[in-house]
């Protein structure tokens, strides 16, 4: 051979080294990497919000003539509200002034601005010296010029006004509210602590003509002591009060021209005074401010005693001592508590998370948020205007959301829910896994229940009783089980099985009793055929074959005789026997459903390791038990089955595995309701049919995505777990019998 | 006979009714696929049903049912969906006076509102016709029909090079390039794709309304008429008039339209073939991703990495790899492939069409890179299993014959292993046939309009949306609006993706039994 020849073939064999094993290491790390990168995507959830840029600039005005301050969605400009009423325009992050708007006939009228309140993050009220509110619309409208540039330009309108009630004798508070129906109202705090209410019905009858319906009446002086905060909801229809001895209110104005008292809660056992009252967003929480620093949401909840009360839901704790305001947000169920001491601490209600807290720089005059919620802009008593634009993350994830109770806006009580949408904005979206997990396990559970038993006895028959061609038959005929499609299980499940088993409930639960029964009675039988020598043949392995007759003879007569025994037990109706008795509700696509399906499809991959298990024992063992006296069924069963327990416990785990992440099985045969109920008889929502449901509605990036993402970690850590446990023990087993 | 059950016995006819219960339950599946999907296209008589208040009604029953208060009771599959609304009526066996089946009763099946069953009346305005004069006019209409597919095809064709132009004048704008020599050549060739476009479109509409001009009347068996254009007729054939040849030859036309033709009717009519080409293309691409890396591993692990605590835990990694629920890869593929590696794709090389994502969105290349993964640890696993069945022996044998380890491994190992690989890819495929859950999240769709390959530059187009078996099963199965109608279709698909995966699978085994034979006796 030439040397060179040799040469090559040498250089060859050194290549192939090295890229055989560069290959072969690459596709074990790209197998780690898969976990990692799903773990990335979820990892988000929990990483807290950041402060993506800070800025400030002083404001062109001094800090003292501002009453209110506004922003549009992103931050773009903001909106003064001077005390003379006028609006100016700053666009930021520069602060150039863009222009000014205001009306000077309205402070000729009226005087200055006391005060001024900014309502759904758009709405400005007035209240002017002498009384009257008036209300301004504030819009921000993008326009794009020659050179693409995208311009922010912030226009006011006035919505109408609310005149002062006539004997009202200065006030300390005053709010008003246009209703969807045209209903204005208006509440005062009159420094003699009295509230005055004042309703204005406008109605257009069916000529065009408008009639103005007005009543104005006072509420007395309530006993709990004075009041220090008030809110009313965005119709003005619900009144909230604190006071300064910690109690909370509310009233009813549903009715015009009364104040129905709904609610007297003493709120706060300390007797803190009450400091501040806002709507988170979506009006149905209300979140209280207190002197102690302590920021609450309460909503109306069914009690003990079936009325609607207020209840403690959310307990947000923080640092920033005394709350001065809140700011809900106008997209989520965050607030904005500003403290006395010059601290915005931004918090979400549902997750209880205390997002992020900046500093001030000293008292706070003014605050907005940014519609997006991710920027806040506010203005202390030095006249500095503080910008912060923030990573928010996913504030309304917590581990207590994902994973424990959570009352839920317009639940009586705690709960554990899923529900990642609906069809309005100001929803409250339920993210609990906990559901989803048990549907995961109820479904393996009752699947388990079903296909453990079968696989197993019938891995046993076929490895050690089993004989001839009808062996070579058995294997690959569970392996041709195994191949089928879930996708094709799931379909017959859903459209073939389910009608079937609603339609013959009687007879399904008939043949559980039916089918041993059957069997029995023909074993009694078989004592008296078996002696023939002829028909002994049937022991030596052919037993599955001659059940069959029974099986199927077993199953005829539940078939003929479950709606018989139905009508004459449960008045031919065992669904409405069920839930009149055990108050059962039956889905059509339940749990026996299930069952059968994804017990069908576990069932081969459990039977295919117990038979390798059991097969593998070596014959000696079974020899010797056997020439020791010991009939073939406690050799198995004393012998064989301890051996090989191992291995089958490891099949068991694997058929587990399976069950755990099977999806289209679950999605097709079960109605994916998210609930939590052990009962056979209806369905349930697994981790993989939701993640298939829901992840092509969900954009990604945001917080739905990566929950799913997060459920993807837990089925793919709980099949982990399932399987190294199996392999572990497979290994171990291998190796004691030298050969798998 | 306290013995007998002392020795247990009972408990060995117990394991084997587990055994026979497992194994009729496979059957049960198997022909209840087999009953449902095959009788599917089997022409039905078609029955007259005079009922006792005078009405007549006319319909294949397709079922017998008990009613809820006892009885017995019908169901017809009645079609004429414009008319009724329903395509099947349950009814009351003892409102029936009186069942005929004439000869000269009709099955119209038409592109839109499901089949027609009822009688001819008339034919381009003329009233005294046969079935034949209709059959010989839908032959002419073959014809002018073929005229329009192909002006379609032009049409797709200009339309498909005028929407690349335009993203190559796009580029050129992106990159400032708008003086660029070629910038007006390109806007001229644009304005003249535009004009061609326009100009078969005319004759494209021309030729439709042409073929528009044929009208036939049918009369249901209340004697309700509709008039429908001869165009939109599929197929028509008389079930009570044909004869045994003649409905094996319908049987065998509508399986032809099954594997060769578009699906109709939101898939709940007409053939199967964007899906079936669909999976097909997905295993081959698949395979191509799949097999060299999970063989390449393979080889790896059992031939060169040393044995230990290391390979012991690889081991474990790539089995439990098998066992990952596939969601879980179609998540990763979407989170990775999609929005990861496609985004990036199209930031880099697609600037132009954002924000209509190229790569950035779910795909043939995306959903295939998914089932590999799904599948590489099978390969492994199999080439693993093959390698190591193969005795000691000949590896020392042929080392000490001066064969280098490639050598070895190229002329000794690989061919006698070959059927155990080949066990692993045929597994592999069947899985990947039969898998859905991922492939719903990173590109199938239940109609694609165009298929990933096709006769327009590149030819293979990676990032198209693709139709699969599978996902048709789900769809039409549980999304569609009429699952009562869709059931039929659902049954034949269910057949199909069952007989190609036990196809595969009995090969496989098949193999594997082979090779076991030929290591058992270990004589080479």
């Amino acid at each position: 051979m030439k040397r060179s020849h040799r040469e090559r073939i040498r250089s060859n064999d050194r290549i192939a080294r090295w890229v055989i094993s560069a290959g072969g290491i690459t596709v074990i790390a790209s197998v780690v990497l898969i976990l990692l990168l799903i773990v990335r995507e979820a990892l988000p959830l929990f990483s807290p919000a950041e402060v993506r840029a800070e800025r400030t600039l002083v404001a062109p005005l001094p800090a003292a003539e501002v009453r209110a301050l506004l922003t549009d969605d992103y931050l773009e400009s903001a909106v003064l509200v001077a005390a003379d009423g006028s609006f100016t325009f700053l666009r930021l992050p520069d602060g150039t002034v863009l222009g000014r708007a205001g009306d000077t006939a309205l402070s000729a009228a009226h005087g200055a601005v006391v005060a001024a309140e900014v309502v759904q993050g758009r709405r400005c009220q007035l209240l002017w010296q002498d009384g009257t509110i008036t209300l301004h619309d504030v819009t921000f409208r993008t326009e794009y010029a020659a050179d693409n540039q995208r311009r922010v330009v912030p226009a006011v309108t006035r919505q109408g006004s609310a005149p002062p009630p006539p004997d009202s004798i200065g006030r300390q508070w005053a709010q008003t509210r246009l209703g969807a129906d045209g209903r204005m109202t208006r509440v005062d705090l009159g420094n003699d602590g009295r509230l005055h209410i004042t309703q204005v019905a406008t109605k257009t009858n069916f000529l065009g003509e408008e009639t103005r319906d007005v009543s104005d009446f006072i509420l007395d002086k309530n006993p709990q002591g004075p009041i220090t905060a008030l809110t009313l909801d965005g119709a003005g229809t619900t009144l909230y009060a604190g006071t300064a001895d910690g109690f909370l209110l509310r009233w009813s104005l549903a009715e015009t021209g009364q104040a129905e008292l709904l609610d007297q809660v003493d709120a706060f056992v300390d007797q803190r005074r009450i400091t501040t009252l806002s709507l988170v967003f979506g009006d149905l929480s209300l979140a209280v401010g207190d002197a102690q620093g302590g920021l609450t949401t309460w909503f109306a909840a069914r009690g003990a005693d079936g009325g609607q009360r207020l209840h403690l839901i959310h307990r947000l704790a923080g640092r920033e001592g005394a709350i001065d305001a809140i700011v809900p947000s106008q997209h989520d169920k965050s607030l904005l508590s500003v403290g006395a001491n010059g601290h915005l601490a931004l918090k979400h209600m549902t997750s209880e998370r205390d997002i992020l807290t900046v500093d001030g720089g000293g008292r706070i005059v003014a605050v907005a948020r940014s519609g997006q919620g991710d920027g806040i802009v506010a203005l202390n008593e030095q006249g500095q205007l503080r910008l912060w634009q923030i990573d928010l993350g996913h504030p309304e994830v917590s581990w207590s959301t994902l994973f424990e109770r959570v009352w839920y806006e317009s639940y009586d009580e705690p709960a554990l829910v899923w529900q990642s949408s609906a069809a309005t904005d100001d929803f409250e979206p339920k993210m609990s896994l906990v559901p989803l997990i048990f549907g995961t396990l109820k479904g393996t559970f009752y699947a388990m229940i079903f296909a453990v038993p079968l696989a197993i006895l019938g891995a046993i028959y076929t490895s050690q009783f089993a004989r001839g061609p009808a062996r070579d038959l058995i294997k690959p005929a569970v392996e041709v089980m195994a191949a089928l499609p879930s996708v094709v299980i799931g379909f017959l499940a859903a459209l073939w099985l389910a009608p079937l088993v609603e339609a013959s409930l009687g007879a399904v639960f008939l043949s559980v009793l039916l089918l041993p029964a059957m069997l029995l009675l023909a074993l009694l039988l078989w004592q008296g055929v078996r002696r023939h020598r002829l028909l002994r043949q049937v022991e030596r392995g052919y037993e599955f074959l001659a059940v069959v007759p029974v099986l199927l003879l077993g199953f005829a007569l539940a078939t003929v005789a479950g709606p018989l025994l139905e009508g004459w037990f449960f008045a031919g109706d065992l669904k409405g026997w069920l839930y009149a008795e055990w108050g059962m509700r039956y889905d059509p696509r339940n749990c026996i459903i299930i069952a059968f399906a994804l017990g069908f499809a576990v069932i081969p991959i459990i039977f295919t390791i117990a038979e390798d298990a059991l097969s593998n024992v070596p014959n000696s063992l079974k020899a010797a038990s056997l020439a020791l006296g010991a009939s073939r069924w406690q050799t198995v069963w004393r012998v064989m089955l301890p051996s090989a327990s191992p291995g089958i416990f490891a099949g068991i785990m694997i058929g587990f595995g399976r069950a755990v992440g099977e999806t289209m099985i679950v999605l097709m045969a079960t109605g994916n309701t998210p609930i939590l109920d052990w009962s056979i008889f209806n369905g349930m929502r697994s981790l993989s049919a939701n993640i298939a449901v829901e992840i092509p509605e969900a954009p990604a990036g945001g917080t739905l995505f990566r929950v799913l993402f997060l459920s993807a970690v837990i089925l793919f850590l709980i099949t982990f777990v399932v399987n190294t446990v199996a392999e572990i023990i497979r290994q171990r087993l291998r190796r004691k019998y030298g050969r798998f | 006979m306290k013995r007998y059950w002392r020795l247990g016995e009972p408990w060995v006819w117990l394991s084997g009714a587990a055994l026979t219960a497992t194994l009729l339950a496979a059957a049960t599946l198997l022909v209840v696929i087999m009953v449902n999907g095959l009788g599917v296209f089997w022409p039905g008589a078609e029955a007259r049903l005079t009922l006792k208040d005078g009405s007549k009604i006319f319909g294949e029953v397709v079922q017998r049912g008990e009613k809820p208060d006892g009885g017995e009771r019908l169901q017809l599959s009645t079609g004429n969906r414009d008319l009724y609304g329903l395509d099947f009526r349950w009814i009351d066996s003892a409102d029936v006076a009186l069942i005929d089946y004439p000869g000269d009763a009709l099955i119209v099946e038409r592109t839109e509102y499901g089949n027609f069953h009822g009688f001819l009346r008339q034919l381009n305005g003329s009233a005294a016709v046969t079935s034949e004069q209709l059959h010989l006019e839908l032959n002419q209409l073959r014809q002018a029909r073929s005229v329009v597919a192909d002006l379609e095809e032009e049409m797709n064709e200009l339309s498909g090079a005028s929407e690349s132009n335009r993203l190559k004048i796009r580029k050129r704008e992106f990159a400032g390039k708008r003086d660029a020599a070629d910038y007006q050549l390109l806007q001229q060739r644009q304005n003249e794709l535009d004009r061609q476009f326009q100009q078969v479109q005319g004759r494209h509409s021309e030729a439709i309304a042409d073929l528009r001009t044929s009208v036939a009347v049918f009369a249901d068996a209340a004697g309700t008429t509709r008039e429908v254009t001869l165009a939109d007729i599929v197929r028509v054939y008389a079930p009570n008039a044909m004869s045994l040849p003649a409905k094996v030859g319908h049987y065998l036309s509508k399986i032809w339209e099954l594997l060769s033709d578009e699906p109709r009717e939101s898939n709940t009519e007409g053939g199967l073939f964007p899906a079936i080409f669909g999976t097909v293309m997905l295993i081959f691409l698949m395979s191509a991703f799949s097999f060299p890396v999970g063989v390449l591993a393979g080889i790896y692990l059992r031939e060169y990495a040393r044995d230990g605590f290391f390979v012991r835990l690889v081991r474990i990694a790539v089995n439990n790899l098998a066992g990952i629920p596939s969601i879980v890869y179609g998540i990763f593929g979407l989170g990775f492939f999609v929005y990861g590696i496609g985004g990036g794709i199209d930031r880099f090389f697609f600037p132009e069409s954002l924000p209509t994502p190229t790569f950035g969105t779910g795909g043939i290349l995306w959903a295939s890179l998914t089932l590999a993964l799904l599948t590489v640890p099978v390969v492994i696993v199999a080439t693993e299993e093959a390698l190591g069945a193969i005795p000691g022996d000949i590896r020392a044998g042929s080392l000490a014959l001066g064969a280098t380890k490639l050598q070895t491994l190229m002329r000794i190992l690989l061919p006698m292993a070959s059927p155990g690989i080949m066990t692993g890819f045929i597994l592999a495929m069947a899985r990947a046939a039969g898998e859905v859950a991922p492939l719903m999240i990173t590109g199938v769709v239940k109609l694609a309009p165009s298929l990933p390959l096709d006769g327009s530059f590149p030819f293979l187009h990676l990032d198209r949306k693709f139709m699969h078996l599978g996902f048709h099963i789900y769809d039409i199965g549980f999304q569609s609006p009429n699952v009562e109608a869709a059931k039929p279709m659902v049954y034949v698909t269910t057949l199909l993706l069952v007989l190609i995966v036990l196809v595969m699978n009995s090969i496989a085994i098949r193999l594997r039994n082979r090779m076991k034979k030929r290591y058992s006796y270990g004589t080479f």
